[in-house]
């Protein structure tokens, strides 16, 4: 597997490599590319009174040094190279050299932002988020704690479904993951009373139907996964009530609002993100 | 195996920055002309420049708009030789430092980043009063225009601009395209009404007519006031040098440079020369009332002069030199950053400066270092001064003359070997540079003897010597103090062990 690492020569590099690293530990053929995004300078933001003042050279010159460092990370048996680009935003230029280089993802560093209770991804984030043809892993401290108890080795994969057609795309795109990383694969769907329109009596045979539903798929696609159908009184108490092992991987289906192959994130997912403390996937639809 | 592999790429990282991506060969004649336009910031440099230019030639004032073109186009030339012969390290400070050593390029790295410093709190004060001019205009009370006459509000919110312009540049964010065109459309379209409604005007202060010998620079009192003149005007047309310097990034790097340079210039005076006659025939050079002569009109003169000229329409007046004023405050902000970068990069200063932000890939220390030299010489002007915007556009001036004059030297120094191998390099390695070169450094050295007569400029002075002489000079003092310091603890570049001399 090979994967795209949006890297900056900062804490958040490091974190993106080191979750990167471990997400193609294992297969067969584990890959890094680490791309380092340069603004262009736009011709139209001329600088007063003129010239570059030679920083484009001096640009150039830390870059390789970033290049040089950012290898040194990468742990042994993993191959890792650098390219670097020069685009006038960084999440056009991860986007870029994730469709020329056919990664199988992009992974980005963060730090987890929230307002009103909602994930706050950060600019690079949010932009690739909306557009990224392939999977944006994402990684935060919280994260990287969670996966460093299990001593920097993946786990399980969490694919988040719900009831509806979506479920088995991010399913099979879950499983995938799962099958080149030889781990087990987890189905979780959250269900809060606010769901259905009266709970008193629709919750229960919804939760049975949801939990068949997702049975007979995971069946009908010829997999071995454990299913959790978890309900509370809202979406955070059940968000808050799923356990999570050590080194597990979350992966949210992009919302259907979005075009075909491109990612954008629904409410639900959003509030998932924010609350959640083990790396992530967004997988496009 | 993939240990092989790592090595490998890590020595030769594919960064393709010397292609510098998108922006390859976008810019037509059009274009290059708007981002000429754009660094010259016309409605700012004419509100900052004219009053000042006028105190010092009177009348003359086109003719010192004409004559002071001429050193800045010697000059230009010279920094385009400079320019393709290294254009990976186009920086004052490399060029001087390769043509004549480690002193000398160090102090014209220094004059760069003081002339840049320095504009930055002319700038950001500029903004500020026509920002406080914009609310009472737009609120119909008069009392808010004069806010920022009280310094503790005008010093606050001038940092506050400052502060600003200066996060924006370290989180690298650009101006687009579109912004730039209607930014400097705006400019040149407010301008050219007011030098109309300046001369349809049925009610002028003081009629003046225009009469050839405003155009004549012989007319000029004496070779100090030329001098003056001249470095004041050199101020006006500061940032052209830029269409020159542009080449890869042209749609014809044979062609586009020099129809761009040539149309940027000509609308430029064009302008210049329809605004200050439409001052000289409104308002006249009479030191009573609204005339341009009155001192206290001189600092800022559309501010004065826009009201009594444009009437209601004086609110767009406003708003173009905000604009312009506030877009070139962040624009300038990274020009003395990126010098002090690269001046840290290359061991001239503490190795500190030389930190770029891996997130946004800007300089910071040398972002935060200048916007803080620019804040402190602003309140230190203020403070001290009586007319601190005019005696800064004055020491301004004095210190683009310096580094002008010793980059133009440094053009011919450093092709000396081959300077008459061609007709070619003789005009444009040889005699332009060493004309303009020349030229500027006399202006200098004439204008900061001037300026030690504490009538000078705004007629501030401490003990018994000018205002304009004590932070021209003293900010060059301070940068030899501070060469000397870092000769001390970091000698590598002074041992020429980091740039090599030719």
């Amino acid at each position: 597997m090979n994967l795209l690492v949006g890297y900056t020569a900062d804490q958040r590099g490091a974190e993106a490599l080191e979750l990167a690293a471990a997400l193609v530990a294992g297969t067969t053929t584990p890959s890094l590319t680490i791309g380092i995004v340069v603004p262009a300078a736009t011709p139209f933001s001329a600088i007063y009174p003129g010239g570059d003042h030679g920083f484009d050279s001096i640009l150039s010159a830390k870059v390789d040094e970033w290049a040089v460092a950012a290898l040194a990370q990468v742990p042994q048996g993993v191959s890792a190279k650098v390219v670097a680009r020069s685009v006038s935003s960084v999440a056009e230029g991860l986007i870029e050299l994730a469709v020329e280089t056919g990664v199988h993802g992009i992974v980005l560093g963060g730090r987890k932002r929230h307002r009103a209770g909602f994930f706050m991804p950060g600019a690079v984030a949010n932009a690739l988020l909306h557009a990224s043809p392939v999977p944006v892993f994402m990684s935060s401290p919280q994260a990287l704690a969670s996966l460093r108890a299990a001593n920097g080795q993946i786990t399980r994969m969490t694919a988040f479904v719900g009831d509806r057609p979506g479920a088995r795309e991010v399913i099979a795109n879950a499983a995938k993951f799962a099958t080149v990383r030889k781990v087990a694969l987890r189905v979780a769907t959250l269900v809060a009373d606010t769901d259905v329109s009266d709970p008193a009596t629709e919750l229960d045979p919804h939760l049975v139907r949801t939990k068949k539903f997702l049975a007979e798929l995971t069946e009908s696609m010829g997999l071995q996964a454990s299913i959790e159908v978890i309900s509370r009184q809202s979406l955070d108490e059940a968000i808050d009530s799923l356990a999570w092992e050590a080194g597990e991987v979350a992966i949210l289906g992009s919302s259907r609002l979005a075009a075909s192959r491109r990612l954008f994130v629904g409410a639900k997912a959003q509030r998932i993100l924010g609350k959640l403390h083990v790396p992530m996937a967004v997988i496009p639809n | 195996m993939s240990q092989e592999l790592r090595q490998e790429t890590a020595e030769q990282p594919e960064s393709g920055l010397h292609s510098k991506g998108l922006s390859t060969g976008t810019v037509g004649v059009l274009g290059l002309v708007v981002i000429g336009i754009s660094c010259i910031a016309p409605a700012y440099t004419l509100t900052a420049g004219l009053g000042a230019t006028v105190a010092v030639v009177g009348t003359s004032l086109p003719a010192i708009l004409l004559a002071g073109f001429i050193p800045m186009l010697l000059v230009a030339l010279g920094y385009r030789e400079l320019n393709n012969a290294m254009p990976d390290s186009g920086t004052s400070f490399t060029w001087a430092t390769r043509a004549f050593g480690p002193m000398i390029g160090w102090m014209g790295g220094w004059g760069l980043i003081a002339a840049t410093v320095i504009v930055l709190s002319n700038l950001a004060a500029v903004a500020v009063d026509f920002f406080y001019i914009l609310l009472a205009q737009l609120t119909g009370n008069q009392a808010i225009a004069d806010l920022t006459k009280n310094l503790w509000v005008n010093i606050p919110t001038t940092l506050v601009f400052i502060a600003a312009a200066a996060y924006i540049s370290y989180r690298g964010l650009n101006a687009t395209k579109v912004f730039q065109y209607i930014l400097v459309g705006f400019q040149v379209a407010v301008l050219l009404l007011f030098a109309i409604m300046a001369f349809t005007s049925s009610t002028p202060f003081d009629r003046t007519p225009i009469s050839l010998d405003m155009f004549n620079p012989a007319s000029v009192d004496s070779f100090t006031a030329f001098a003056a003149g001249i470095s004041l005007s050199i101020f006006v047309f500061w940032g052209w040098d830029v269409t020159l310097t542009m080449n890869e990034e042209t749609t014809d790097p044979a062609k586009v440079p020099g129809r761009g340079a040539t149309w940027t210039v000509l609308l430029i005076i064009a302008l210049y020369l329809a605004v200050s006659l439409g001052v000289l025939y409104w308002a006249g050079v009479g030191q009573t009332g609204l005339g341009a002569g009155n001192e206290a009109n001189q600092e800022s003169i559309f501010a004065v002069l826009s009201g009594p000229i444009m009437g209601p329409l004086a609110i767009l007046m406003s708003l173009a030199i905000l604009s312009s004023s506030a877009a070139s405050l962040q624009s300038t902000m990274v020009s003395p950053a990126r010098t002090l970068l690269a001046m840290g990069y290359y061991k001239a200063l503490p190795p500190s400066f030389a930190k770029i932000s891996p997130r946004f890939m800007s300089p910071s220390v040398a972002t935060v270092v200048s916007a803080a030299a620019a804040a402190v010489f602003y309140v230190v002007t203020r403070l001290i001064s009586e007319n601190a915007l005019w005696d800064t556009i004055t020491a301004l001036g004095l210190m683009i003359c310096f580094y002008y004059g010793i980059t133009a030297l440094a053009c011919v120094w450093y092709f000396r070997s081959e300077l008459f191998a061609s007709v070619r390099n003789f005009f444009f390695k040889f005699l332009a540079p060493l004309i303009g070169g020349v030229v500027l450094l006399v202006m200098f050295f004439s204008t900061a003897i001037e300026s030690m007569n504490p009538d000078y400029g705004s007629g501030s002075a401490i003990g018994s010597v000018g205002m304009v002489f004590i932070l021209g000079v003293g900010v060059l003092l301070l940068g030899v103090a501070i060469m000397l310091f870092t000769k001390w603890r970091h000698p590598a570049f002074f041992r020429g062990e980091t740039i090599k001399t030719r």
